[in-house]
């Protein structure tokens, strides 16, 4: 790209930790600074330059209806639009409420103002607008973030793993969960996080969402028939993360 | 066993983009030369590894005929994935990495002196142009030549002005196809098989080079035979995933055999019995 | 092949000095009990009495991930990237060995692999009798009980202070007589090695294929319709943890990636594996292997068939590993291989 492309950050349900990530990138920052211009990025500075953008990233999950003439508007402005971070990805944690009764989830995070906040079931950004690519994770990955945009501004599209992470955590050379008695999610969850959260110490959550061939009727039977796990404890893991989808069904 | 020096399995040698030249919507002809000046010394149906550093490197068959002396090599693409996108944006003069060229080739040897039908099914064509330009270029050693080449529509033909060159030849014959046409399109209308009936040939005496779709094998291997051409004269090129080109990564195994080094060009006969070929 | 007995207390002080030149790796069990390589300390226990080791040691010679090369963008300019740390590694059981001696026939075959050539070429090996057989074990029935090629030296214990070492290259015995001068082994002392390697054999026996393992590639030859991909591959989730895990598997992804600065870059391989959805997805979202049912027909027939057409040898070392990475046990040669010999057989 010749010119500058101008960068935007938007975000809707969720807790901008992914911002946070970015901004947390420091020195790596400003290095793709010298590559951008970011017209709005609250994490770091007020204002917004105004659209038209070449790259929008759109965080958090769409959950309230003025959240959807909001999304459509940032679409229209934008060469492309890429989510970022799991609510925007795959719908995240706040799908679990997807699976409560509304008056329970609205009571438990409004109380007595419920009414005043009208939310429905949450809902991933490509679920309402065309989604150009996904940086994954909760939070999401400072290198892969840094990687996909060199990728963008190089004008590829992004490599972005479509494998379990399996794969990453054998590469890391852990020992499987499993092998411990524990449940993990790594068997049917995207890769591209390096394994980070069993190379840490915990099992994978889900984050990043389902690999494209995950194979759920087997994830079952490792996690319950296999494992041993109840169908309750695997119900539970699964809603965390992946109650958009139909791991959860 | 050791490698003698320090040469790199993996490292590309520099070589220039020189001419880039549209062919149809999607496929475009990419002209280079060599850096080091050198001829590329391919066989016709061998390919070649080209990197775009910082996008990344893929197989392609070479197009042009092997010519001594001369460093300057074609590869028709048809834009399809993330190596070949920056390819045709590439500007006339950029620098890319090559490797190779790998993999088997058409016997040109045997193909002596026979009559060759070439079964050219749409980007297939490419790797086969390499074979007929060569064998045009030795035009008195080889027999007759024959061609079928079917695209899916007129709009994806390519090298279109060079086969209507082609078309006005004496001493070669050309039947083109095309499966769905449009209101300019005057020949033939059909998928390749139906031109197999329009040809008369000499089977004992005849070599078939075919190239297309993986689908198209299926379809066109039989009609050879019921021609009576020995399956032993039928020579197939297969594309397959490619990383490496070296029989290393993997990807592109068909059953035991790595398409990038037993192939991609195979005598029908080899792959025969082996259930992933085609 | 010459042979030296070294005492136990003499190990501690070898390893310290070859650790002066080598990265040196031992077995060492970790607080859960599982037993890997990992780098010699002074500290560290070996674990002499170890089944098998959680990782294969393939990653000692073809990294997970390796870099191939350094480029330049604007230049369009490529310089090979290989490095090849000197490294020791102390206590590699025969089945591993015969791995790795399968990945240098393979990785040299035609146009040879440099960059593996020469990490393995900076690599002492250093085998050793194993002392107990894992449960999922099936080594002794697939040929790689014993080895005789592919290492420096070989480690058999002898008695609980005592080795009985052969060496078997120059750069062996001079690392073994790096302190010095060393007795040469007695005859008891080598039939004493002879028992130990049958007694651990003889325990391996108990857990095989049921057939000799010569008669597998035809064996698979015969099985390829065989309704037992399907069963099976119905609980595969497409994961790769049996080819990763694997010692014989070397399959791998070619990418690139960008400096910061967008003026340089990388392009590395990383393990890849054909039990992976898109491994032989070609542009135009074509699938040469599109249901799990074939990649992991494939696995079997590149393990039982395939391998051995160009090496003759099997492509599976019996080291079991894959039947304990695969969570939903479908992973498991020799129950592939042992049900199609039944099948044949009519037998059970």
């Amino acid at each position: 790209m010749a010119k500058k492309p101008k960068i935007a950050f938007f975000d809707f349900a969720g807790c901008e930790g992914d911002q946070l990530q970015i901004a947390n990138l420091e020195e790596a920052l400003l290095d793709l600074l010298g590559h951008i211009d970011i017209a709005a990025f609250r994490e770091v500075h007020t204002g917004d330059t105004g659209g038209p953008y070449d790259i929008s990233f759109v965080e958090g999950s769409i959950t309230r209806p003025e959240d959807e003439p909001r999304v459509k508007e940032i679409r229209d402005k934008s060469k492309l639009l890429v989510a970022l971070g799991a609510c925007a990805s795959i719908g995240g944690i706040n799908c679990m409420k997807n699976h409560m009764p509304e008056s329970v989830y609205r009571e438990h995070v409004y109380g007595d103002k419920a009414r005043w906040y009208p939310t429905y079931a949450a809902r991933p950004v490509s679920a309402v607008v065309k989604v150009d690519a996904e940086v994954h994770g909760c939070p999401i990955d400072r290198g892969e973030f840094v990687r996909i945009v060199k990728e963008l501004l190089l004008g590829r599209t992004p490599w972005i793993a479509d494998y379990p992470v399996c794969v990453e955590c054998k590469i890391a050379g852990n020992i499987c969960r499993y092998d411990m008695g524990r449940m993990c999610l790594g068997i049917v969850t995207r890769a591209g996080c390096n394994a980070c959260c069993i190379t840490e110490g915990a099992h994978c959550w889900g984050c990043r969402g389902l690999a494209p061939h995950a194979n759920l009727d087997a994830a079952r039977y490792a996690m319950q028939d296999r494992a041993g796990f109840t169908r309750e404890e695997v119900q539970d893991l699964l809603r965390m993360y992946l109650g958009f989808s139909q791991a959860t069904l | 066993m050791s490698p003698k020096n320090n040469f790199s399995t993996y490292a590309p040698r520099p070589a220039t983009l020189v001419k880039k030249e549209k062919l149809s919507d999607l496929v475009s002809l990419f002209e280079f030369e060599q850096d080091n000046g050198k001829a590329l010394a391919h066989k016709p149906g061998q390919f070649i590894m080209l990197s775009i550093y910082g996008i990344g490197e893929a197989p392609f068959s070479v197009s042009s005929a092997p010519e001594a002396g001369n460093a300057r090599f074609e590869l028709a693409v048809r834009k399809t994935g993330t190596v070949t996108n920056a390819l045709h944006d590439l500007k006339e003069g950029t620098k890319v990495g090559i490797r190779g060229p790998y993999g088997s080739y058409f016997p040109v040897q045997k193909f002596m002196g026979k009559d060759t039908l070439f079964v050219a099914g749409g980007l297939g064509y490419i790797p086969l142009r390499s074979l007929l330009r060569y064998q045009l270029k030795h035009r008195d050693e080889y027999g007759r030549i024959i061609v079928l080449l079917g695209t899916r529509n007129p709009k994806e033909r390519i090298f279109v002005d060079r086969l209507a060159q082609l078309k006005e030849r004496t001493d070669m014959e050309i039947h083109e196809t095309v499966d769905v046409p449009d209101k300019n399109w005057k020949g033939n209308v059909g998928v390749i098989t139906t031109l197999f009936p329009k040809v008369e040939i000499n089977p004992q005496n005849t070599f078939v080079a075919m190239v297309g779709p993986p689908i198209m094998y299926r379809f066109c291997i039989g009609p050879c035979m019921d021609k009576g051409i020995p399956s032993k004269h039928i020579y197939v090129s297969l594309e397959r995933r490619m990383k490496c080109g070296l029989g290393k990564c993997g990807h592109c195994q068909i059953n035991g055999l790595s398409a990038c080094v037993e192939g991609p060009v195979f005598k029908y006969d080899d792959i025969a019995p082996l259930s992933e070929a085609i | 092949m010459t042979a030296y007995t070294v005492s136990m207390e003499h190990i501690p002080p070898l390893l310290e000095l070859w650790a002066k030149e080598y990265d040196v790796h031992v077995p060492v069990r970790d607080v859960d009990g599982f037993v890997n390589f990992s780098p010699w300390r002074p500290s560290a226990e070996i674990a002499w009495d170890y089944d098998v080791a959680y990782n294969s040691l393939k990653r000692f010679f073809l990294p997970p991930r390796e870099d191939l090369l350094r480029f330049d963008l604007a230049a369009s300019t490529a310089e090979p990237v290989m490095e090849a740390p000197l490294q020791l590694l102390f206590g590699v059981h025969p089945y591993d060995v015969k791995a790795i001696n399968q990945l240098d026939q393979l990785m040299d075959q035609g146009t040879a692999d440099v960059n593996y050539r020469k990490r393995r070429e900076a690599t002492v090996l250093v085998a050793l009798t194993p002392e107990h057989v894992s449960d999922l074990a099936f080594w002794s029935s697939v040929g790689a009980d014993s080895v005789d090629i592919g290492f420096d030296m070989y480690f058999t214990r002898i008695s609980p202070s005592s080795f009985y070492v052969e060496v078997l290259s120059p750069k062996g015995e001079e690392l073994l007589l790096a302190r010095g001068e060393l007795p040469r082994s007695t005859l008891p002392e080598r039939e004493a090695a002879k028992r130990k390697k049958a007694a651990i054999r003889a325990k391996a026996d108990k857990n095989g294929i049921s057939f000799p393992w010569k008669q597998t590639p035809k064996l698979m030859s015969r099985h390829w319709d065989s309704p037992l991909w399907r069963n099976k591959a119905r609980h595969c989730l497409s994961c790769g943890s049996c080819v990763m895990v694997c010692p014989t598997c070397y399959c791998f992804d070619v990418r690139e990636e960008a400096d910061l600065d967008l003026k340089g870059g990388r392009r590395f391989r990383e393990w890849d594996g054909c039990m992976l959805p898109s491994f032989a997805l070609v542009a135009g979202d074509h699938n040469f292997r599109p249901e799990a049912r074939d990649r992991y027909r494939h696995r079997y027939f590149r393990k039982g068939k395939y391998i051995f057409d160009k090496i003759g040898e099997l492509g599976c070392v019996g080291c079991g590993r894959c039947v304990n990475a695969c969570t939903t046990g479908i992973a498991n040669p020799m129950a592939v291989f042992n049900d199609l010999w039944e099948a044949d057989n009519h037998e059970s």
